[in-house]
C-alpha cells in the first residue's frame, strides 16, 4: 500500500466521520493526545453511565486516518464497558478500517490513545476543564515516533522483541536492530549490545545532524551501524522475529531487513 | 596518474569459473576423433560410446557414494536444478503444492521458484542467521501438510557457508518431505556422500570440478519420482533426453576422479591459504569484516565486507594489480541488486555493496595470498580517503 493509499472505508470515514462534536455535563470526561506541531491533536469525549460509554465524541486537527480512526475508534466502543473499552488497540482500529497504510499506523493512529486517555480520565476524577487548563497533558503525546507502536510488537513480544535487556545471554550472536526511544538511553543500550553480540543496528528518526554529539561520537567509535532517518514500520515473522521493514524517510523508500532481535526499550 | 601493474596476475575467482584441468583435457581428446560415437546407435561406434558412458556413470556415482543408476547427465547445473525441483514438482504435485527454498540458495533456484509459483505451487523461504546457516527448526516451523520438497544449497556459492545438511536432512525425511541440495559451490572442496547426507535430489556441475563448462549431473534417489522437461528421443531413461556429449562427460567423469582421490589433500592447502587471507586481511585493515560463517564455511572461501567503499571500485582497483576477485554475486551484477545472499545475512544494501569475495582454487599459490595482503590495505586506503563515509580517527 502507497503512502497515500487508503481504503473504501477509511475514506468514507474521512469523508463522512461518525460522532463529531463535544460532550458537556456531570458525566463526561475527555482525553487528549496530539501535538499541533506534529499535525495531529485529537479529543475524544466520552459520557458515562454505569461503567459504560453512554455517548462518545470527537474532534481532530489531522490528516485523512487522523480523522478516520477517532471516527472509526468512536463507532466501536459505543455502549462499551470501560473494561472492554480499554482493551481496544490500535490495531483494532486499523484493522476495523482494513488496514492503514504502513506509514500512517504510527503518526496519525492515535485515536485508540485518545480513548484510553479519556477512560483514564474519568476514572481519575479529571473534567474536561482541567485538562485545559494543565499544559503537560496538552502536549501529552511528543511527535518523536519512539513513544508510538510498531506494527507485530506485541505479537513478538518474549518471540525476539524485547523492552529492554537485563541480561544479555539472549542476545549473543544475534542481529539486533534497536530502536531509538527519543533519549540517550535507547543509544546507550545499543552500544553496550554491541560488545556481546556481533551486529547491531541502531534506528533513528534523527538526522545525523540532530543527534547529540557525544552519542554519535560513542556510536562511531563502537561498530553500531546507525540508519539514520529511519523508521521500523513493521516486525515480521514465522512464530518469533526474522525481518523488519524500515521506511528510510530520506529516500522515501521501504526495505526490509533481516534481524533476530528488536529492542524497543519502554 | 596511476597505471595497472598486471605482472603478476592472480586469479581468485574460482567460484565464477575454472580452468579445465589438463589431465581431464587429456582425457577428453579421444572422444572428439577416435571415438565420436553415438551411444543410440547400434553399430560398433555405438556400442562403444555405450560402454564410456555408463563407465563415466559409475565415476560420477563414486564420487558421491550413489548407484550408477542414480545419476542423469545434463547441461550443467543450472539444468539440474531445474530438472530437480521443476521436475519434481510436477511429477508429484498430487501430493502436495508446497516447497521450500533457503533464503540464500544460488540465484537459479531463485528464479526456478518463481516459475513454480507462477504455476500454481505455494514457495516458502527459510531465512539463515547472521552466518548464512539455515536454523533447522525456522525449516521445521514451514512444513505444512502440502510440502513436497525442499531446496537447501549444501554450501553457499556467496559466502561459503556449510549448511547443517544432517539435521536439515533428518528433519525432512522424519516428514517425508524430499530434499534436493544445489552442491555446486561445495563438491570436489568437501566429502559428499548420499549415504551420510540422505538428500534425494543433487545437482552438480562438471566446470567446478575443473571439468568442461556445458555439462552436469542430477543425482536422483532410487524411488524419488521426477517427469522429464525436455522431451525427445528418451536418453538418459527418458528423463533428459538429447545426444549425450560423450567428451564432455568424460572429462568430467575424469574431473571426479582427480577430485576423489586428490581432495582431502586440497582442501587442507587451500584452506590454509583462506585462513592466512582472512587472518591477514582483519588485522591490517580497519573496520573490515568477514561475511559468512567462521568455521563452518568452505575451505577456499574468503568474503570480505569493507566499511564505506563500494565493491566494484575494489574490484576495478584490484584489476589493475592483476588481481581477479568478486563482488557481491558475479550472477547478480547485472541487475545492480545487492547480493540477495548478503542482504539475507543481514546486512544492508550500503554494506552488501562493499563486499569483496575471494575464492582460491587448484592452481593458486601461497604467493597470491601474499600479493592480496600487500595490495589490498593500500587500495582500501586510498578509496576511503575519496570516501565521504569513512570516519578518520
Amino acid at each position: 500500500m502507497k503512502s497515500t493509499e487508503y481504503s473504501e472505508k477509511t475514506l468514507d470515514h474521512f469523508r463522512n466521520p461518525r460522532n463529531v462534536g463535544i460532550l458537556e455535563g456531570e458525566n463526561v470526561a475527555k482525553g487528549r493526545v496530539g501535538n499541533p506541531v506534529c499535525g495531529d491533536l485529537m479529543e475524544i469525549y466520552i459520557e458515562v453511565e454505569d461503567d459504560h460509554i453512554k455517548d462518545i465524541k470527537f474532534q481532530t486537527f489531522g490528516c485523512g486516518s487522523a480523522v478516520a480512526t477517532s471516527s472509526m475508534v468512536t463507532e466501536l466502543v459505543k455502549g462499551m464497558s470501560l473494561d472492554e473499552a480499554m482493551k481496544m488497540t490500535r490495531d483494532d482500529v486499523a484493522g476495523a478500517l482494513d488496514g492503514l497504510p504502513p506509514i500512517k499506523m504510527h503518526c496519525s493512529n492515535l485515536a485508540a490513545d485518545a480513548l484510553h486517555a479519556a477512560i483514564k480520565n474519568w476514572r481519575e476524577g479529571i473534567r474536561p476543564n482541567q485538562i485545559d487548563a494543565e499544559l503537560p497533558l496538552y502536549v501529552q503525546k511528543p511527535c518523536k515516533p519512539s513513544e508510538t507502536p510498531i506494527e507485530g510488537e506485541s505479537e513478538f513480544l518474549g518471540k525476539g522483541v524485547y523492552n529492554g535487556a537485563d541480561d544479555y545471554g539472549p542476545f549473543k550472536d544475534k542481529r539486533v536492530i534497536v530502536r531509538d526511544m527519543g533519549d540517550t538511553a535507547s543509544a546507550e543500550l545499543a552500544i553496550e549490545l554491541d560488545k556481546h553480540t556481533g551486529r547491531v543496528i541502531f534506528i533513528t528518526s534523527l538526522k545525523e545532524g540532530e543527534m547529540n554529539p557525544d552519542i554519535k561520537k560513542q556510536l562511531k567509535r563502537s561498530d553500531v551501524k546507525v540508519l539514520y532517518e529511519s523508521e521500523l514500520l513493521k516486525i515480521m515473522g514465522q512464530d518469533e522475529v526474522e525481518k523488519v521493514l524500515v521506511n528510510d524517510l530520506d529516500e522515501d523508500q521501504e526495505y526490509e531487513l533481516f534481524v533476530d532481535v528488536v529492542v524497543i526499550k519502554r | 596518474m596511476t597505471t595497472a601493474e598486471t605482472d603478476t596476475e592472480v586469479y581468485l575467482d574460482y567460484q565464477s569459473a575454472k580452468p579445465v584441468d589438463p589431465r581431464v583435457v587429456e582425457a577428453m581428446h579421444p572422444y572428439f576423433f577416435e571415438q565420436f560415437g553415438n551411444p543410440s546407435s547400434l553399430h560398433l561406434e555405438g556400442d562403444r560410446a555405450t560402454k564410456i558412458l555408463e563407465k563415466c556413470r559409475e565415476e560420477i556415482a563414486r564420487f558421491i557414494g550413489a548407484s550408477p543408476k542414480e545419476i542423469l547427465f545434463t547441461s550443467g547445473a543450472t539444468e539440474s536444478n531445474n530438472l530437480a525441483l521443476i521436475g519434481y514438482a510436477m511429477r508429484n504435485k498430487r501430493k502436495g503444492d508446497h516447497i521450500i527454498i533457503s533464503e540464500v540458495e544460488h540465484i537459479s533456484i531463485h528464479n526456478i521458484a518463481k516459475y513454480l509459483e507462477r504455476n500454481g505451487f505455494e514457495i516458502s523461504k527459510v531465512p539463515v542467521d547472521q552466518y548464512g546457516r539455515v536454523d533447522p527448526k525456522k525449516l521445521e516451523n514451514r512444513i505444512t501438510e502440502k510440502t513436497i520438497l525442499a531446496s537447501i544449497g549444501y554450501g553457499s556459492n556467496e559466502v561459503g557457508t556449510i549448511q547443517p545438511m544432517e539435521t536439515i536432512c533428518q528433519i525432512l525425511k522424519n516428514r517425508g518431505i524430499a530434499i534436493h541440495t544445489d552442491a555446486v559451490a561445495a563438491e570436489g572442496l568437501v566429502p559428499i556422500d548420499v549415504n551420510e547426507v540422505p538428500v534425494d535430489l543433487m545437482s552438480l556441475s562438471s566446470n567446478d570440478i575443473y571439468g568442461p563448462k556445458g555439462l552436469g549431473a542430477l543425482y536422483l534417489r532410487k524411488g524419488a519420482g521426477i517427469m522429464p522437461i525436455i522431451m525427445g528421443g528418451g536418453q538418459e531413461r527418458g528423463l533428459r533426453s538429447g545426444t549425450e556429449n560423450i567428451a564432455a562427460i568424460v572429462g568430467m567423469a575424469e574431473a571426479a576422479r582427480i577430485a576423489r582421490d586428490e581432495m582431502s589433500e586440497e582442501a587442507e592447502r587451500l584452506s590454509g591459504y583462506r585462513d592466512r587471507l582472512i587472518a591477514g586481511v582483519l588485522e591490517r585493515i580497519p573496520k573490515a569484516y568477514l561475511n559468512g560463517h567462521p568455521t563452518e564455511r568452505l575451505p577456499n572461501n574468503a568474503h570480505f565486507r569493507f566499511e564505506a567503499v563500494e565493491g566494484e571500485s575494489l574490484m576495478l582497483s584490484l584489476k589493475d594489480k592483476g588481481v581477479s576477485a568478486s563482488t557481491g554475486s558475479a550472477c547478480t551484477s547485472k541487475t545492480l541488486e545487492p547480493s540477495h545472499t548478503l542482504v539475507a545475512c543481514g546486512l544492508l544494501h550500503e554494506e552488501a555493496h562493499g563486499s569483496l569475495e575471494f575464492t582460491f582454487g587448484r592452481f593458486n599459490k601461497e604467493s597470491d595470498v601474499d600479493r592480496i595482503l600487500e595490495v589490498l590495505p593500500g587500495i582500501l586506503e586510498r578509496l576511503r580517503g575519496l570516501s565521504p563515509l569513512y570516519e578518520r580517527s
